[in-house]
Formats: C-alpha cells, structure tokens, sequence
C-alpha cells in the first residue's frame, strides 16, 4: 500500500511537472513519465492489460504523436505564459489539493455502494462479450479520428 | 436488427475512400445520400411496427454466441432516430451541391457518416459508458467537420469547440465512474434499479451536478454556450445545420433526458433546475442573437435560445411539458436545419454572411428567400406553422403546472424571436437590391430541394400537428412521463 | 466499500483539478493539450480505483481500454488541428485566436 502510494504521488507530481515546465519537449516527456507510472500502478491494480494500454498506446505512441507536433511547430514554442497563472497555479492546486483530502476524509466509509455482479470468465469474455457495443465504439472512433486526421492534413485545392 | 442504425452508416464510411478514388463526386454522392435515406426509410417505415408492442431490447447473438449489444428502441429513441435520419438526409442533399468547393468529397462524407453513426448509438445504447463513447464518437468526427474548410476561423473555432468539449465529457465520465461505484453496475436499467435501492443522496446530487455541467455544455445552455455561437457558424452550412439542429440536441438534450428522466428519476429539484436553466438560456441568447449582424451567428444564438425553450418544456415534467418539448425539438431541428441551410445557400451565392452588406436578395433568390421565411416564422412561432404548436403545449403546460412567470418569459422571448428573425428577413431579403449583388443567382438543384423538402416539412408539420403529435411526439412522451418506471419495468429485466 | 476507493478517488481528483487549472491558465495549444492528457490520466485511474473498489477489475480494464482508444483518436484530431493552426498563424498561442474568448 506504502508502495502504490507512493507512486500515485510520483504521478500526481509528474503530472503537474508536464503543465508547468517551460519547455514543451520535457513536459511531454513528464508526462510519458507520468503514464508509465500509471502504468505500473494499474499493474500492481492486477490490471495487466490496462497497464499494457496504457504503457504501450499513452505513454508510446501518445509522446510520440506530441514530440512530432512539437518538432513540427518549433518557433511557436516561446509563447509568453501570463506570469499570474504562473503564481497562481501552485496555490489554487494546493488549496485544491487541501479541499479534495478533506471531502474525501468527511466521505471516508459513508457512501452506501451496492456491491457489483460477479464476473464470470476471463478478460476476453468480459471484453468481447460483456462490452461488445464499446467495441463498436472505438472501431466508429478509430476511423473518425483517421477520417479527421485525412481530413485535416488533405491538400487543399479550391478548384479540384 | 436495429443494430444497423449504427453499423450500416459506419460500412459506408469505411468503404467512401476507397470509392472516393475511383469517383471523385458522383458515387460518395449517391452512396451516402442513399445510405441516409435508406436509415429513414427504415426509422419511418418499420420502426413503428418495431415497437407497437412495446419497446424492443435486442440482444444480437454472433456466431451463435450471445454477445452483449444491448440496444433499446422505444418510443423516445425511435423519434430521435427519425428526426437524426431526417435532417441528416437534407443536409446531406446539400452537400451534393454545396461541398463541391470545399474538395475531398468521399473524406466530407465519410466523417459525416460516422458522426451520424455516433448519435444513432447514442440513442439506442442502453449503457452509461456507451453513452460516452458514442458521444464521443459523434464529437470527434464534428471536431473535423467544423474545421473541414481549414480557414482560421474554422480552425480556431474548432479548437476551442474541442476544448470544452473535452471537459464536458470529463465531467461526464468522472459521474459515470461514480454511479459504477455506487451501484456496480453501468446499464440504464440496473443502475435505475440500484439507485432506488441504495440512498446515495448527497453523492447522487454531485454526480447530477457533474452531468448537468457536461450535459449542459454539450447542448450550449446557457452559461455553459461559450464555444457554440463560434463552432456552429463557421462549420461548412450542412454541418452547422447538423450541429444546430441534431448534435446539440442528441448529445446534450436527449442523452441528459434519458438519464435524468429514465434513470435518476426526475426530482422537484432538479425540475427546478432545468427549467431555470431553460428559461435563462431563452432570454439570454435571444438578447445576444438581437445584436448580431452574422447571418450564422445569429442563428446560431438562436439555436440556444431555442435548447432553453426545449429543456424548459422537459423540466416541467408533466407529459403534456414533455411532449412539448419534445414536439419543439424536432421542429427546431427541422426549422433550424432549414435556417442554416439557406444561410448557406446566401453565403456561396454573395461570398458574405454580414447582413448589412446583403439587401433585396429575394429578388435574385425567391427560392431561398421564401424557404428561409417560413423556417424563421416557425421558430418564432407564428401559426399555423409547426413551431407555434410546440412553444404553445410548452406554454400551455407551464400554465398548468403552476409557472406563469416562465409562461409569460416564455411569451415575451417569443415575440423577441420574431422580432430578431423579421430584422434578419428584411436585412437579408427585402428592400432594394444591393447593385453587387445583381448577377447573384438562385442555388443550384439539390441546395434547393433540401430547403424546400425541409420548408414543406414545417408547412406540413403545422397543419398535420395533431397526427404527428400523436403518432411521433406522444409515444416518445410517454415513455418519458413513465420516468424511472420506463428503464426498469418495460425493458424486461 | 473498502477504504482503497477514497484513495484513488483522491488521486483522481488531484490529476483533474490539475487539468482543469492547467486548461484555464495556459496560453501554449500544446500545453492546453497536455493539461487534457492529465486530465486523461485522472480519468483512466478513477475508472480503474472504481473497479477494484467494485472487484469488477476485467470490466473496469475494458473501460479503460476504450477509454484509452478514444484518447488516441482525440489526440490526433487536435493535434493535427494545432498543426493546421500554427501553420496558419506561426504562432502557438491561444491569444492569437481571436475569437477563443467570445
């Protein structure tokens, strides 16, 4: 427990490193840092194949897709952030922060909760057979963000 | 197989690439228009008797194994399926003309297929977490569409569009995790069986806080319609038509109806809420649209002022508020389709969409001009057109239920409606012809005939109000007014 | 209801006030887009804390994964829209867009 704590701590850290370091590359690189911790703490869950995902597609190909839009835009990078967000960041979070453990610790053991049905089977059953329609989903995802990304990127010709 | 509402538009959309380098126009034309068309024929035609013994649960089978897609068609998701077919057919008929400039024909319509497969699963989905992933679906693929013409202004719009976007759905999955917490379960009905059971009180009021926020910014009410009056104008004309009168109205108004009403159950409160929110979203927006001189834009803060009149009716929460409300969705879809669709015809034609340049164009235009006359005398609500009816039962059930203040706000932004609508005809139409505008011409073939199938659709509507009422708006009302009672009685579990 | 579901409940919370804060006071569209990443990851957890609180764990996985695709077809679309825009604009800020505030 000492363990998972620790590296939901990591995370959050990692996290907030990725919103506010300056430079765009090592905030993407926080925040693959970030991922593969979430990762390993949905290993440790005895969630393989989410920490698979998520170590694999969002820490990989995610920092990937980030550093080629980063390398592709280099002189945009020296965007002048406002100075009060810069200040005023830390503090709200904290304060922030400070709010959420409190709500937690008045919520501590007094939400009624039903307990959930059984899982029968392995993954693939629950995946394939329990959520069918979300497979649908992603497949109408998958091809709606090829379709955007063709979309966006087509040369553009007025008089085609 | 209701299943087909989502699959079949999703096939199209794969295989129009792959057609699209064959025929650059002529077949992602006929493919995609005959695909809607063949989902309305199917929603008008054997839809009804789908569902005339009660509500359909089907559960497909694959292989010979049974797979869990749960879809529910009902008397509500069967009318939103309608209305989605129905607009979605007109614009895209408009498409065939009016997209012609923009280029990349077979990718426009293989977006626009995916994002009507996503509201059609939306509707039928039975599960919180589908819900979510066909919204997103559909949001995706709008992201895409409102920057379609790559120009600034769509660009900018369609980043921020996304932004919010993203938030709202964060709020709606955070509320969706915490109702898997509390009750285990994801389905409409299980989770509908759960809540009675457990007493989740204050925990049940943040989720319903989180779905308002996320509900509330998908169907741009008002404070939450920030990014609408940018997304909606500079999408190409057929997507603001779709954004306006369906996405908004799928995504936000249907998908938070079905889980407040259905699922949650609607408590005094949160009627209280809505109707608030509705009543607020009418006044403002109506106020803002007054100021504008962008043809779009101002339909597009009239597309707020109209969700406000829509979820004022539904937050009533008598059947006769539901119906109204309901009623005025489908007219508003088809009256603001119609609206933004002519805009679009005006914009090819003069190159412009400020009003103040226009002038005298129902001369050069009648067509377009007197379509776009009758859509804007059916929002404002001017008998015997459709829009009078519904704002009408929303009134009249606002005087029944005890609400006369909304009653008379509801009256008043009426009239403002008109007003601002007559301001835009006379801008826009009437008077002198503007000597620029002198070679203009009436828009091609297909942008014509879908303003005019849309316009007949108003007329007809209008005098036909009481059968449509009782054959599309009441089955829908009615597995409203049954509230918590409709998911986990009459879907058999 | 074990008490382990407060904990990443918490943690959760913690990464989507991030965000949310993230999203309001940047002015980089990348970094606007990280802050939705984090967000994200908020998301992901929250899911995934509800199910092991649940001992629904296989469900919760399958959530999380679907999640995860939908991220993926997300982070697309909006980066090749911020690429579309800086080459418009030669800029990265959100200041520039003129009408992001309207």
């Amino acid at each position: 427990m000492i363990l998972q704590t620790a590296l939901l701590i990591g995370l959050v850290i990692f996290s907030v490193l990725a919103i506010v370091l300056r430079d765009l590359l090592k905030s993407a690189i926080s925040l693959a840092v970030a991922s593969l911790l979430l990762g390993i703490i949905f290993f440790r869950m005895k969630a393989p194949y989410a920490g698979a995902f998520e170590i694999s597609v969002v820490a990989g190909l995610i920092t990937v897709l980030f550093v080629l839009t980063i390398a592709l835009t280099k002189s945009g990078d020296d965007v002048r952030e406002s100075k009060i967000a810069n200040w005023v960041f830390p503090l709200v979070f904290v304060a922030f922060i400070v709010i959420d453990a409190l709500v937690m610790k008045s919520l501590l053991g007094k939400v009624p909760a039903l307990p959930a049905a059984a899982e029968a089977g392995g993954f693939g059953d629950v995946l394939w057979r329990g959520r069918t329609l979300d497979l649908i989903g992603q497949i109408a995802a998958i091809l709606a963000g090829v379709f955007a990304v063709l979309a966006l990127f087509r040369k553009k010709d007025k008089h085609e | 197989m209701i299943i087909l509402f989502i699959v079949l538009p999703l096939i199209v959309a794969g295989l129009l690439p792959i057609i699209g380098k064959v025929s650059r126009r002529v077949l992602p034309d006929a493919l995609a228009n005959a695909t809607l068309l063949a989902l309305l024929v199917y929603a008008v035609v054997a839809g009804r008797g789908l569902i005339a013994d009660g509500p359909v649960l089907q559960q497909l089978s694959w292989l010979g194994e049974a797979v869990n897609v749960r879809l529910a068609l009902d008397g509500f998701s069967l009318f939103m399926l309608m209305a989605v077919s129905l607009v979605g057919l007109a614009a895209g008929l408009f498409s065939i003309d009016y997209m012609e400039h923009y280029g990349a024909k077979a990718n426009f319509y293989a977006l626009y297929l995916v994002m009507i497969a996503g509201m059609n699963g939306l509707i039928l989905a039975t599960d919180l977490f589908s819900v979510y992933v066909f919204l997103e679906v559909a949001a995706i693929a709008s992201y895409a569409l409102v920057a379609f013409g790559l120009g600034r202004d769509e660009l900018e719009a369609a980043f921020k569009y996304l932004m919010l976007s993203v938030v709202a759905s964060a709020f709606l999955v955070v509320g969706i995790a915490v109702i898997f917490g509390l009750t285990g379960q994801l389905d409409f009905a299980a989770v509908a069986a759960g809540l009675k059971e457990v007493n989740a009180g204050p925990v049940l009021g943040l989720v319903t806080a989180f779905f308002l926020l996320g509900f509330g910014l998908k169907a741009a009410l008002v404070p939450f319609h920030a990014w609408l009056p940018d997304a909606h104008p500079s999408a190409p004309a057929p997507i603001s038509a779709v954004l306006s009168g369906l996405l908004i109205k799928v995504s936000g108004v249907y998908a938070l109806t079905r889980i407040f009403i259905n699922v949650f159950g609607l408590t005094p409160a949160l009627s209280a809420v809505l109707m608030a929110l509705g009543a607020v979203s009418i006044v403002v927006a109506a106020l803002l649209a007054l100021g504008q001189k962008d043809m779009k834009r101002m339909l597009a803060y009239s597309s707020i002022s109209q969700v406000g009149y829509i979820v004022l009716g539904l937050g009533i929460g008598t059947p006769l508020g539901i119906a109204g409300g309901l009623f005025h969705l489908f007219n508003h879809a088809l009256a603001k389709g119609l609206l933004f669709l002519t805009s679009g015809s005006v914009q090819q034609a003069t190159g412009t969409r400020d009003m103040d340049e226009m002038g005298g164009l129902a001369k050069r235009m009648p067509v377009t001009a007197v379509t776009n006359l009758i859509g804007s005398l059916s929002i404002a609500g001017v008998p015997p057109l459709n829009g009078f009816w519904s704002k009408l039962i929303i009134i009249v059930a606002l005087v029944q239920a005890g609400h006369p203040v909304y009653a008379v706000i509801a009256v008043l932004a009426s009239v403002l409606t008109l007003w601002y609508y007559l301001l835009m005809q006379r801008k826009a139409f009437f008077g002198k012809l503007n000597e620029k505008w002198a070679a203009v011409k009436e828009a091609p073939f297909w942008m014509t005939a879908a303003v005019v199938l849309l316009a007949l659709l108003c007329v007809g509507v209008g005098i036909l109000f009481s059968s449509t009422v009782t054959t599309w708006i009441q089955p829908a009302a009615d597995i409203l007014a049954d509230g918590v009672h409709a998911a986990t009685g009459s879907w058999g579990f | 209801m074990s008490n382990t579901w407060y904990l990443y409940l918490f943690f959760a919370a913690a990464l989507i006030g991030a965000g949310v804060l993230g999203l309001l006071g940047k002015r980089n569209l990348i970094k606007l887009f990280i802050a939705i990443e984090v967000l994200g990851k908020g998301i992901s957890l929250i899911l995934m804390g509800t199910g092991l609180a649940k001992a629904s764990l296989l469900t919760a996985q399958a959530l999380v994964i679907t999640y995860i695709v939908i991220e993926v077809s997300l982070v697309a679309t909006a980066l090749a829209l911020i690429i579309n825009v800086y080459r418009q604009t030669k800029s990265l800020d959100v200041r520039g867009l003129s009408k992001l505030k309207g």
